[in-house]
C-alpha cells in the first residue's frame, strides 16, 4: 500500500478545513454512488468513489482519505468486511455505514472496536454529513 | 355393489359413519362373511353333533370379552354422535351398548359360571335374555336405518348433545333393567326355550331361531336398500352373522355346549368385534391423514409466508435505491443553489438526475409487476419434459463448462401441466444454474438429476438434483431470502422469487438433501387434465 501525502495525525483533523478532506465512497449502486458523490462535493468534501469494496482497496488512495462511507449489503465483500480490511491498513480511519436492511445488522459479523455509525436508506442529506463531519471530529458549525 | 348415490362427492366426509365404503372395504366385508359362513359350516358339518364338556369358565370368558367390545363399540360410536350429531348414530350406539348391558344378567343367571345355578334367574333366563339380545338388536339397526337419512334438520345443536346422549344412556339402561328383571323373576312374556340346563325345547326353530333370522333379515333389507356408507356395510356384516349363527345354534345336536354352539359363540364374538375394529382402523387412518394434513398445511403457510415476504422485501429493495439516489441528489442540490454564488449548473445536474431515477424506480416497478401478474390468459398446456429440454439446452454452455454429468430422463407417462411456460422455464433454468454453481466448487462426482413425475392425482412434481455440498440446516431459511439472492444481473431470478411464481401456480417449491451428497429441489406445478386416481 503506498502513501500518497502524508496524513495528519487524527487529533489534527479537527482544524483542517473540510475542502482538503478526501472522503472515500462505497456502493455498488451507480445511482446512488452518483448521489453521494454530489452530496459531499456540495458540501466541499473531495470524493473518491467506488463502485465496490475491492476497488477501494486497489485503489491505492487508501491513505489520502480521511473518511469511509459505504454500503453494508453489497455482493462479494460486505460493508464491515470492507471495514475491517482498511483497518488492517489504516487503523482508527473513521467509517459511516449506510444500509437498507437495519434489522439484519446484528446477525451480521462485527469486528472488534467501535461500532461506526449506521444510517438507513433512504436517510436525510443533513444526517449523513453532520456524521461525517462527527466521524472527522469537526463539530458541527 | 354399493354405491353412493346421495352424497355429492364435496360432501363426503371423513368420519366412518358418511364415508362411501371403497372397493376393498366391500371385497373385506364380502370376505368376512364368506369366512365365517365356511369356517361355521366347516367346523359344524362333520363335528357339529359332538357334546364337548361344558367349560363354563368359557362361557365367562367369551361373555366378558363380548361385553367389553360392545362396551367400547358403543363409546366410540357415541363419540362418533358428538362429532357428527346424526340420531342415527346414537341409535346404533345406544344399540350396541344394548347387547352390552344384557351380557350383565345373561352372566349372572348362566348356570354353572357363578354359581352351580346362577347367582339369579331360572331356567329359562339366559335363553330370553339370548332371545332379547339378539332379536333387540336388529330392531336398534331398524331404528338406524330410518333414522339415517333425516337430513341437517334433525340434527342436534352442540349443547343438545351431552343431553342427547346421557338421555339415551339412560333410556337404554334402564329398558335393559327392565328386561333383565322380567327375565330373571321369569315373568317376560316369552316362550319356553330350555327343556333343562342343557338342552333346548324342540321347538326352538320356531320360537328363537325364526324370530331372530326374520329381525335381522328385515333390518339388512331395510340397511341394504339405505346403504351409504362404511358403517352401513360393516353393520350388514354383523347381521348376516347373526343370522348365519342360527343354524348350527340348534343342528345337528340342539343343546348347550355342542361344537356347534362353541362354534357359534366364537363366531358371535368375532361379528362383536367387527365394527369396533372398522372403527379403530379408521381412526388410526384419519390420524395418519389428519398429521399429514396439518403438516403439508403449515409448510403451505410458512411457503406462503416467505413468498408474500419476498415479494414485499423485493419490491421495497428494488424501490428503496432509487429513492434513496433521489433524497441525495435532492439534498446536494439544494445546498449546491445554498452557495454564494449558488451553483446552478451542479444544480440542474441533480434535477436531472433525480428525473432520470424516478423513471427508472417506474420501470421496476412495472417490471416487478410484470413479473408476478397472473394472467391466466397466459398460461398454456405444455409438456413438462420439452420444458426440460428447453432448460437444459440454454443452460448447455454452462453444464458443459464445468464438466457435469446430465441424468435427465423423460417421463414418458407425464400428463400434461398448465402454466405460465415462460416463468416456470425461468423456474427450472433458476433451479439448474444454482445446482451447477453448488457444483462448480467441488471436486467429482458432479451430476445433475432432472427428473419429473405425477404426484398426489392432480399434479406434477420437477425435481433438479445436484452433487454439491448441500444446504445446512441452518442456512435452511437463508436459502429463500431475497437478501441473499442479488445478483449482479444475469439470468439468476432468486428463490425467493422462484418461489413465488410456483405458490401463484397454486404449487410448492421445496428443496432436501440429496441421496449421498448434495441436494434436491423439488416443486410441483398442476397438471391439466386431472392424473386418474389409482384405483
Amino acid at each position: 500500500m503506498e502513501h500518497g501525502r502524508t496524513v495528519p495525525p487524527i487529533r489534527d483533523l479537527m482544524t483542517v478545513p473540510r475542502s482538503c478532506h478526501t472522503v472515500a465512497v462505497v456502493d455498488d449502486d451507480p445511482a446512488i454512488l452518483r448521489s453521494l458523490e454530489a452530496l459531499l462535493e456540495s458540501a466541499d468534501y473531495a470524493v473518491h468513489a467506488c463502485l465496490s469494496g475491492p476497488a477501494l482497496l486497489q485503489s491505492g488512495r487508501l491513505g489520502d482519505i480521511s473518511c469511509v462511507i459505504s454500503d453494508v449489503d453489497m455482493p462479494g465483500m460486505d460493508g464491515f468486511e470492507l471495514l475491517r480490511l482498511i483497518h488492517e491498513a489504516r487503523p482508527g480511519l473513521p467509517a459511516v455505514l449506510i444500509t437498507g436492511y437495519p434489522e439484519t445488522l446484528p446477525r451480521l459479523a462485527h469486528p472488534g472496536g467501535g461500532t461506526p455509525p449506521v444510517l438507513t436508506k433512504p436517510f436525510d442529506g443533513r444526517d449523513l454529513l453532520a456524521a461525517v463531519e462527527r466521524a472527522l471530529g469537526n463539530p458541527r458549525t | 355393489m354399493l354405491n353412493a348415490p346421495f352424497a355429492a362427492p364435496e360432501d363426503q366426509g371423513f368420519v366412518l359413519s358418511d364415508m362411501p365404503p371403497s372397493r376393498a372395504q366391500k371385497q373385506l366385508a364380502l370376505g368376512i362373511v364368506l369366512g365365517l359362513m365356511s369356517a361355521l359350516y366347516l367346523v359344524v358339518g362333520p363335528f357339529g353333533g359332538m357334546q364337548l364338556g361344558a367349560i363354563h369358565s368359557f362361557v365367562a370368558v367369551y361373555t366378558t370379552a363380548m361385553f367389553v367390545t360392545d362396551t367400547i363399540t358403543a363409546i366410540l360410536l357415541f363419540a362418533q354422535f358428538s362429532i357428527l350429531r346424526s340420531r342415527a348414530i346414537l341409535v346404533i350406539a345406544s344399540g350396541y351398548l344394548f347387547t352390552a348391558l344384557l351380557i350383565i344378567p345373561y352372566v349372572l343367571a348362566f348356570p354353572g359360571v357363578l354359581a352351580p345355578d346362577g347367582v339369579v334367574g331360572g331356567l329359562q333366563t339366559t335363553a330370553h335374555l339370548y332371545l332379547l339380545w339378539h332379536g333387540g338388536f336388529p330392531l336398534f339397526v331398524i331404528g338406524y336405518a330410518f333414522s339415517k337419512d333425516e337430513g341437517s334438520s334433525r340434527r342436534y345443536s352442540r349443547s343438545e348433545v351431552r343431553t342427547a346422549i346421557a338421555r339415551s344412556i339412560g333410556w337404554t339402561a334402564a329398558g335393559a333393567a327392565v328386561l333383565a328383571f322380567l327375565c330373571i323373576r321369569g315373568i317376560a312374556p316369552l316362550p319356553r326355550i330350555m327343556a333343562n340346563r342343557s338342552a333346548f325345547v324342540p321347538e326352538w326353530p320356531y320360537v328363537v331361531g325364526t324370530p331372530i333370522v326374520l329381525l335381522c333379515a328385515i333390518a339388512l333389507g331395510v340397511l341394504w336398500v339405505r346403504r351409504r356408507s362404511v358403517l352401513d356395510l360393516f353393520l350388514m356384516v354383523v347381521l348376516c352373522a347373526y343370522i348365519i349363527e342360527v343354524p348350527p345354534h340348534y343342528y345337528p345336536f340342539p343343546a348347550r355346549f355342542s361344537t356347534g354352539w362353541y362354534a357359534v359363540r366364537v363366531t358371535s364374538l368375532i361379528s362383536s368385534s367387527i365394527v369396533l375394529t372398522v372403527l379403530l382402523y379408521e381412526i388410526t387412518a384419519l390420524y395418519g391423514a389428519l398429521l399429514a394434513a396439518v403438516l403439508h398445511q403449515r409448510r403451505e403457510r410458512q411457503a406462503r409466508l416467505m413468498t408474500g415476504d419476498a415479494v414485499a422485501a423485493s419490491v421495497a429493495h428494488e424501490v428503496r435505491q432509487p429513492l434513496t439516489a433521489m433524497v441525495t441528489t435532492a439534498d446536494a442540490g439544494l445546498r449546491f443553489l445554498d452557495r454564494t454564488p449558488p451553483n446552478v449548473d451542479r444544480a440542474m445536474h441533480a434535477l436531472r438526475n433525480i428525473v432520470a431515477d424516478g423513471h427508472r424506480a417506474g420501470a421496476v416497478v412495472a417490471n416487478i409487476r410484470a413479473n408476478f401478474r397472473t394472467d391466466h390468459q397466459e398460461r398454456v398446456a405444455f409438456d413438462v419434459n420439452e420444458l426440460v429440454q428447453e432448460a437444459l439446452a440454454l443452460g448447455r454452455d454452462d453444464l458443459r463448462m464445468h464438466g457435469i454429468v446430465v441424468r435427465a430422463e423423460p417421463n414418458r407417462q407425464l400428463p400434461e401441466v398448465t402454466g405460465n411456460r415462460v416463468q416456470l422455464q425461468q423456474v427450472l433454468l433458476n433451479l439448474i444454474i444454482n445446482a451447477v454453481d453448488a457444483m462448480a466448487m467441488r471436486g467429482e462426482p458432479r451430476v445433475l438429476t432432472v427428473r419429473s413425475e405425477a404426484y398426489e392425482a392432480d399434479r406434477v412434481r420437477v425435481s433438479v438434483g445436484d452433487t454439491g455440498a448441500g444446504i445446512r440446516s441452518e442456512h435452511a431459511e437463508r436459502v429463500f431470502n431475497p437478501l441473499f439472492t442479488t445478483k449482479p444481473g444475469g439470468m439468476g431470478l432468486g428463490l425467493s422469487i422462484c418461489r413465488a411464481i410456483i405458490e401463484a401456480h397454486g404449487g410448492l417449491l421445496w428443496f432436501e438433501a440429496n441421496s449421498s451428497m448434495g441436494t434436491v429441489f423439488h416443486f410441483t406445478v398442476r397438471a391439466s387434465p386431472p392424473v386418474p386416481a389409482a384405483v
